[in-house]
């Protein structure tokens, strides 16, 4: 069912906003983390893992499954199709496949941020380089999502060629 | 997933394919593509499941805390073990 074009384009702008605003969300706790990792104020250190769980927890899970979600509406809503396009389907499994590791990532955020608020930690223990390689891991595969919405590589799946075929043939003339 | 519909006057962009009676098969990049996910999403549940007390995803699962530089490594178990949020507040 394709969408009228005025809610098209209310979807659209939702999904590029989450998309994007995930990204610069990404960058952000990249720079975090190196901040964490870096500095020589304790206070610093132990804050950055403190505001990480909650940063994550409101912005980055929320962020995923608008861009998730409105994903999929503008996808089937639109001529491309979710499955018709290998973009679309890599761009699918690529967001799936980082919203599921933020969700276990969670954890990760909660455990650091205990180990940062007890006071008897030790600033060594408190410091941990995972953060830097999650963030790092996510800005690419997120850019790697951006520049396929934004280059739409050629390439239909099977489904795509088969649908492609069945409407052809009925907007056909009858001779 | 899809930011824009193809835009039928355009030939690169309109999301169709020239009408052939076999369906082709899928492009180089989509192979490329394919393979990297592939191996990613292998590495991702190898480390899922063989690493940290019950395949649990900590955060000592890639690296011992205090890796900045001048700092040492912290005791595995202190690193993996799960403190409640906010543990020590106050």
């Amino acid at each position: 069912m394709i969408l009228p074009t005025g809610l098209r384009k209310f979807v659209l702008t939702a999904h590029v906003t989450a998309s994007v605003g995930w990204l610069g969300a990404a960058m952000a706790f990249l720079a975090l983390a190196v901040v964490g990792l870096t500095s020589q104020d304790p206070e610093t250190v132990r804050g950055v893992y403190l505001v990480m769980e909650p940063a994550a927890r409101l912005v980055l899970v929320p962020l995923a499954f608008v861009s998730l979600l409105t994903g999929i509406v503008q996808s089937l809503g639109s001529v491309w199709g979710l499955f018709r396009h290998y973009w679309v389907v890599f761009k699918l499994l690529i967001t799936v496949f980082a919203t599921i590791v933020l969700l276990i990532y969670i954890e990760t955020f909660r455990s650091m941020a205990g180990v940062a608020a007890d006071p008897d930690s030790d600033l060594h223990v408190v410091r941990n380089a995972s953060p830097v390689l999650h963030a790092t891991l996510a800005l690419v595969t997120l850019l790697v999502a951006t520049v396929l919405a934004v280059f739409k590589p050629k390439g239909m799946t099977p489904y795509g060629w088969r649908t492609q075929r069945q409407q052809r043939v009925r907007s056909q003339p009858l001779e | 997933m899809a930011n824009t519909p193809p835009d039928r006057d355009s030939n690169s962009d309109t999301g169709e394919e020239p009408d052939h009676d076999s369906t082709p098969g899928a492009p180089r990049w989509v192979k490329v593509f394919g393979i990297i996910a592939l191996v990613v999403v292998l590495l991702f549940l190898i480390l899922m499941f063989t690493r940290g007390s019950g395949g649990r995803h900590g955060p000592g699962r890639h690296f011992s805390s205090g890796e900045s530089g001048a700092t040492t490594a912290a005791p595995s178990s202190v690193v993996e073990g799960d403190t409640p949020l906010g543990a020590g507040r106050g």
